[in-house]
């Protein structure tokens, strides 16, 4: 099979670097890419699941712009949504009526949300969720747990990380995933003291499997945040609207306050969201917060267009399906050659890791083949399936991981 | 730990420890060196000692205190010990007061031959020879620095905590120096050479990104996506031994 090779990505990346610092920065940096010069840097175009470098390689997408592609790249009737709303009016001095339809919509949908937020990012809204929360209890610390992400704001980072103090972590306690008891003993120890416990749905770090959440964790957490009048905030941002349109929780059986979700919300539109129940209404209200684009209507008309297309479809019905299909297809294909393929986590944002080597080194070479075979596999974080990918993008994806492993094993004798 | 004992802890053990590759690869240090019969010990009150000792023409820097010293230079503080280090202060001696003459004249042509080694100015690094010196001697200072950030510094032991056990390589291409940095149980400890089964790898791609690197003139991720530097495996046990790394300005740079 034919491997693409990144003369153009290299060239741009080398011209990027004299006047952006580390060239692309942040999570599309290519540094966490193994090997680097594996993976094409720079797009310039994208349809449905696919995506061309700047070299002209074709790529079946399944990090998906890391979870902001949801129905497909270019997808007409979201970006026909945005474009008439582009037309009338965007970023102006009052908002639009599309900020209330949106606000009704995400009320209607999500299970527990009375009220509706908008910004930009996910972490204005994990933000936004914890002043809200600190707010309304009047307490200072946020639990979180260990390994989980929520954003770069330095409260969310952790001390040691460049330009973080050991005082911006001073009211954030970490505590390990699916240990309630580790929460009650926090709870204990700072009694009225925890403002909020923030949660990804699952458990879904980079660089280890990915952990759902143990039975009976989350109704414990639930009911352990309720008696002692703790905000109970679902960082709903990779997940949300992937495995369940009413919001992960639903999925999970459990009832938030504060649910914030951004990402596949707009389809690559920008634009997140936070909800939340009756109680904390005039508590956000009195939270000054805000952004100078997060009032922009036409991320605002390509969300309801997200959203309206995603139930019609049930979009995490679809996405889920195909996930399943991938992931025994690669397992089958791994198994072939000799090699434990463990996928962890939702189908819709599958784990994989070849348990075979502990350092990765294996792993991260079969990624490194697929993506030069045209299938864009990241070694150490969750992947992410959209509604656009398709039957014959499963069937290539099996071709080329078959090959993939033919060439790290002919690599490695 | 407090800075100065931090600064201490990395003069002692990860600084001084370089005479070793000095005397092995500079020629002109070797033929200094070659008759030299002595062993000097360092030690602060209530702190780190360590001894050099000079036999047969080799040297070897040792952590603790040596059975039989020639010379003892005592230090009252760990910041009476840095200021020596720094040129400002003197030793109290113990033992040997006859060789403080040799310490006076012949010692500290070596340690000002060291120190030309690890400050690199734009004309030393127009000579091969010197950029292959200065990289050893950096790569080495830096791994052992992991080992004492990793217990002294605050922030080199909150992130040493969390890193996975496990040995890290980081090699010069195509056959140039290795270093191999184990953690286990948060502690740190170095060792010159590869290792067998690394969790981690570095790659530097020659000896020129290698120095450019070690010497913080080189962007790593721009390095790494470019291809000058490859990694391998476990790399957030790399990201985490960057942190530490980042920490060493704050002590020996000040």
């Amino acid at each position: 099979m034919k491997t693409y090779t990144y003369t153009e990505s290299q060239k741009l990346f080398q011209r990027a670097t004299k006047v952006i610092p580390c060239g692309i920065y942040g999570h599309l940096s290519p540094a966490p890419l193994i090997p680097a010069d594996a993976y094409p840097f720079y797009v310039s175009k994208a349809l449905g699941s696919r995506f061309w470098d700047v070299d002209g390689n074709e790529f079946i997408d399944y990090m998906c712009a890391y979870g902001p592609m949801v129905m497909g790249y270019n997808y007409k009737p979201v970006d026909d949504a945005a474009a008439r709303q582009y037309a009338q009016a965007n970023c102006v001095t009052s908002p639009g009526p599309v900020m209330v339809e949106l606000a009704e919509k995400l009320v209607d949908v999500v299970s527990i949300a009375d009220w509706a937020f908008f910004a930009k990012n996910g972490n204005d809204v994990t933000t936004y969720a914890s002043m809200v929360a600190r707010k309304a209890t009047g307490r200072k610390k946020m639990v979180l747990i260990k390994g989980g992400y929520h954003g770069v704001a330095p409260w969310a980072q952790t001390f040691g990380h460049h330009g973080i103090l050991e005082e911006d972590g001073q009211n954030t306690i970490r505590i390990p995933w699916n240990d309630f008891e580790a929460f009650k003993k926090v709870v204990d120890q700072h009694p009225n003291d925890i403002a909020g416990f923030m949660a990804t749905p699952y458990h879904h770090p980079t660089f280890v499997d990915n952990e759902m959440p143990a039975p009976g964790y989350w109704e414990k957490v639930e009911t352990l945040c309720k008696a002692k009048g703790i905000v109970l905030i679902v960082d709903d941002i990779r997940c949300g609207f992937r495995l369940d349109m009413r919001g992960s929780h639903e999925y999970f059986g459990f009832k938030p306050d504060l649910v914030c979700f951004c990402k596949a919300i707009g389809n690559g539109y920008p634009i997140s969201a936070l909800v939340g129940t009756d109680a904390l209404k005039n508590d956000a209200a009195k939270v000054f917060y805000t952004g100078s684009y997060w009032f922009s209507a036409a991320p605002m008309a390509a969300a309801l267009a997200t959203l309206n297309e995603m139930e019609a479809i049930n979009g995490p019905k679809v996405m889920t399906e195909f996930g399943e299909k991938l992931k025994k297809g690669l397992v089958d294909v791994a198994a072939n050659h000799g090699y434990d393929l463990k996928v962890t986590g939702h189908p819709a944002m599958p784990y994989l890791r070849i348990t075979d080597d502990p350092t990765l080194m294996l792993h991260q070479n079969w990624c490194a083949e697929c993506t030069k075979r045209g299938a864009f596999f990241s070694s150490h974080h969750n992947w992410f399936v959209s509604t656009a990918h398709t039957r014959e993008d499963l069937d290539r994806t099996l071709e080329i991981a078959d090959d993939a492993f033919l060439a790290i094993k002919n690599n490695n004798e | 730990m407090n800075h100065d004992l931090v600064l201490a802890n990395l003069n002692l053990y990860a600084v001084l420890p370089n005479l070793e590759e000095l005397v092995r690869h500079d020629e002109e240090m070797a033929l200094l060196t070659r008759d030299w019969d002595i062993c000097i010990q360092f030690s602060v009150l209530r702190g780190p000692s360590a001894f050099v000792e000079f036999k047969n023409g080799t040297c070897t820097v040792g952590r603790g205190k040596h059975s039989n010293p020639t010379v003892k230079l005592f230090f009252l503080t760990p910041g009476h010990m840095n200021k020596m280090f720094d040129g400002k202060s003197q030793p109290v001696p113990l033992k040997g007061f006859t060789k403080l003459g040799f310490l006076a004249k012949e010692f500290s042509k070596l340690t000002d031959r060291m120190e030309y080694y690890l400050k690199p100015t734009e004309d030393s690094l127009s000579n091969p020879d010197f950029v292959f010196l200065n990289t050893l001697m950096t790569m080495h200072t830096a791994g052992r620095a992991v080992s004492e950030l990793a217990l002294g510094d605050p922030v080199g032991k909150h992130v040493v905590q969390g890193m996975m056990d496990g040995s890290l390589m980081m090699k010069v291409l195509p056959e140039g120096p290795a270093i191999t940095i184990n953690f286990k149980n948060g502690r740190a400890s170095m060792q010159k050479g590869e290792s067998a089964n690394p969790m981690a790898c570095m790659f530097l791609k020659n000896m020129e990104i290698a120095n450019s690197l070690l010497n913080q003139k080189l962007d790593a991720f721009s390095a790494i996506a470019g291809g000058d530097v490859m990694i391998r495996g476990q790399t957030p046990m790399l990201d985490a031994m960057d942190l530490i790394l980042d920490r060493i300005p704050h002590y020996l740079d000040a």
